[in-house]
């Protein structure tokens, strides 16, 4: 007997950034509903900044993502240096790359080892892993302590660090650190390569044709250059908000976006699918193999170009730090104290908008855009599809693909709850 | 049981598959070295029952827990079970903790009912970053001036909020706290491996 109505409930999705819950409806065997609801609180930022100083606020939204802090000090800074016309020195976006590269490792690897691999091994936690694969957690340890290490030696710590501000970086890498930092990231390459075979020799496969954006960097660096999408536009960061809509997600303490009335897909996959030809050289020599998979539309390979890029993140900040010698520097001081800009970067999860408006050194206003609000219209759809072709397989089938697909994605529920439609006078 | 609702295969514990408990050998299942677990799985009562629990934040400090976990980890599983983490575990019910560490504030009242039911289950409880004591940066919403609370009221009606943002001793007693945005490192290990 199949069965034709069915009403599925998971409260508080588990291994995923923050709290969502998701409900299915079926109804004579068709998917009537899919609600993939943010239940994260909401802690007001865009309103609490207002009236706050333009130099404490990039410490304040790092506050915003505990995983991804440095993603949102980082694009915050680059709104803030742009609308009070600072200027930053070569060697402070080198050093903003790596903390960015710092991030990508660290942040990854946890989604990897810690929030997918139990669903590969069917376990429900990576510490429950058998005995002859217990190796794979001290594997996850290592890979998570080298990118914490580059994160300590260039900006202070993995989350909120404190040496990244606006105008540059109050401390530099100790050279002897640097050295240690160095073998750390060689020794664990290996480590990525590996967990990267795991993944590329799993059956997993869910392909429905979506719309792919990135900021695609010259470098992959996940800082500058232009927005690229697969259906073939260029946008420049600062026009990037003309082609977006909200979308109200019921019952839903946030909203999600559209792009030109159409769901689409940002974060790693997308990143690999419209820019792999800007990877380290060394990672393009090595992972010719997993490359070649790429423009991919199975939404399980976003999990491959993840470890892909860490070892990306890996290449480069090896070949930074072993060609830079870092010299001090002074802050690079505001020109204005009023202005208004935006500042686009790469977050882990995808595309991060930040758009600010000071006056007299304070912030009037902030609009931010968060990867996983990006992607939760692109996530509903995605399970409304991959539900129907399963309802003959019973509820426990549907909740556990349900589930593995939304962790697939690696939403951030604490991000995306950040945004609320307001009006703005 | 076996026919229950939330029946899971669960393997056992990452340590325990090591170290086949031998305890458990000698004695019969009314022991007071044994407790049954959720799952019906059989734990060393000797190990600390522990918990993580995220509550309004950003979740920084558990982020950073995972990464004290890179170099820590391995020696704490000797002495603890994780049974409740949800950014690496699914959840469940769980009768007793020996030690549970929170982390945020409270802003509605559905998490001010759950911490509290924590609490009555709860040993030892310790307080996880800084806002868990000052309550900021999510009880800047306390201080809001008119026309900021205009632009959020409707949001605070609808999912239930609380009037204003309470820190967790507002809502339960708090036996240790560990400050810092996120928590300082030395000071977490310190504290928890007291009562560890």
């Amino acid at each position: 007997m199949h069965t034709h109505d069915l009403d599925i409930s998971i409260d508080k999705i588990s291994k995923i950034e923050g709290h969502a819950d998701l409900d299915i409806k079926i109804r004579d065997g068709e998917v009537k509903e899919v609600n993939l609801r943010v239940m994260e609180n909401q802690r007001f930022y865009t309103q609490a900044v207002q009236g706050k100083s333009i130099m404490a606020v990039p410490q304040l939204v790092s506050r915003i993502c505990g995983t991804c802090s440095i993603a949102h000090l980082t694009g915050c800074i680059e709104a803030a240096e742009k609308a009070i016309g600072v200027t930053p020195s070569a060697q402070t976006i080198l050093l903003r790359k790596l903390t960015m590269y710092s991030l990508m490792i660290r942040d990854h690897a946890l989604h990897l080892y810690f929030f997918v691999l139990p669903d590969l091994f069917g376990i429900d936690s990576v510490l429950d892993l058998p005995e002859d694969k217990k190796e794979i957690l001290h594997e996850a340890l290592h890979v998570k302590e080298a990118g914490n290490n580059l994160s300590k030696l260039i900006a202070g710590r993995a989350v909120h660090a404190p040496f990244e501000q606006i105008g540059g970086f109050v401390n530099l890498p100790d050279p002897e650190e640097t050295k240690k930092v160095v073998a750390e990231l060689k020794s664990v390459r290996q480590y990525v390569m590996n967990l990267a075979e795991m993944f590329l020799s799993c059956n997993w496969d869910f392909k429905r044709q979506t719309n792919f954006v990135a900021l695609a960097t010259p470098d992959f660096s996940f800082l500058e250059g232009e927005i690229l999408t697969s259906s073939g536009k260029r946008i420049q960061e600062k026009d990037f908000w003309e082609h977006l809509q909200s979308v109200v997600i019921p019952y839903s303490k946030a909203s999600g976006f559209e792009f030109e009335g159409k769901e689409y897909m940002v974060g790693a996959l997308a990143r690999i699918n419209l820019n792999k030809d800007n990877l380290h050289k060394n990672t393009k020599r090595d992972m010719a193999r997993f490359l070649e998979l790429f423009p991919s539309d199975n939404v399980c390979h976003n999990n491959l170009a993840q470890a892909i890029e860490i070892v990306h993140s890996i290449d480069h900040s090896i070949e930074i730090l072993e060609n830079t010698e870092f010299k001090k520097e002074e802050i690079a001081k505001p020109s204005r104290m009023s202005g208004e800009a935006v500042g686009v970067i790469e977050a882990p999860r995808g595309t991060l908008y930040y758009w600010l408006k000071v006056k007299d050194g304070n912030v009037e206003y902030a609009n931010l855009v968060i990867p996983t609000a990006q992607n939760l219209v692109n996530m509903r759809e995605d399970i409304k599809l991959m539900v129907s072709k399963l309802i003959d397989q019973g509820e426990e089938t549907i909740r556990k693909e349900a589930e593995k697909l939304i962790r697939a994605y690696d939403p951030c529920m604490s991000c995306a709850s950040h945004f609320l439609k307001i009006n703005w006078l | 049981m076996l026919f229950s609702k939330k029946k899971k295969n669960k393997s056992s514990t990452f340590l325990q598959s090591i170290k086949p408990s031998r305890k458990n050998n000698f004695h019969t299942h009314s022991s007071s070295q044994q407790v049954t677990e959720y799952s019906g799985k059989v734990l060393d009562k000797k190990k600390k029952q522990v918990g993580v629990f995220s509550y309004s934040c950003d979740e920084g400090c558990s982020i950073y827990l995972t990464e004290i976990f890179n170099t820590k980890l391995i020696g704490w599983l000797e002495k603890m079970d994780l049974i409740y983490f949800l950014s690496i575990k699914d959840h469940h019910e769980v009768k007793h903790y020996d030690i549970a560490i929170v982390e945020g504030v409270i802003t509605n009242k559905k998490d001010k009912l759950e911490l509290e039911k924590l609490r009555a289950k709860t040993d030892i409880l310790i307080a996880m970053g800084t806002c868990t004591i000052t309550g900021v940066p999510s009880a800047q919403r306390n201080d809001f001036n008119e026309e900021q609370m205009a632009q959020i009221q409707d949001h605070l009606d609808k999912f239930d909020y609380l009037p204003k943002v309470l820190t967790v001793p507002e809502v339960v007693k708090v036996d240790a706290e560990v400050m810092g945005c996120p928590i300082s490192e030395k000071k977490f290990i310190e504290i928890f491996e007291k009562y560890l």
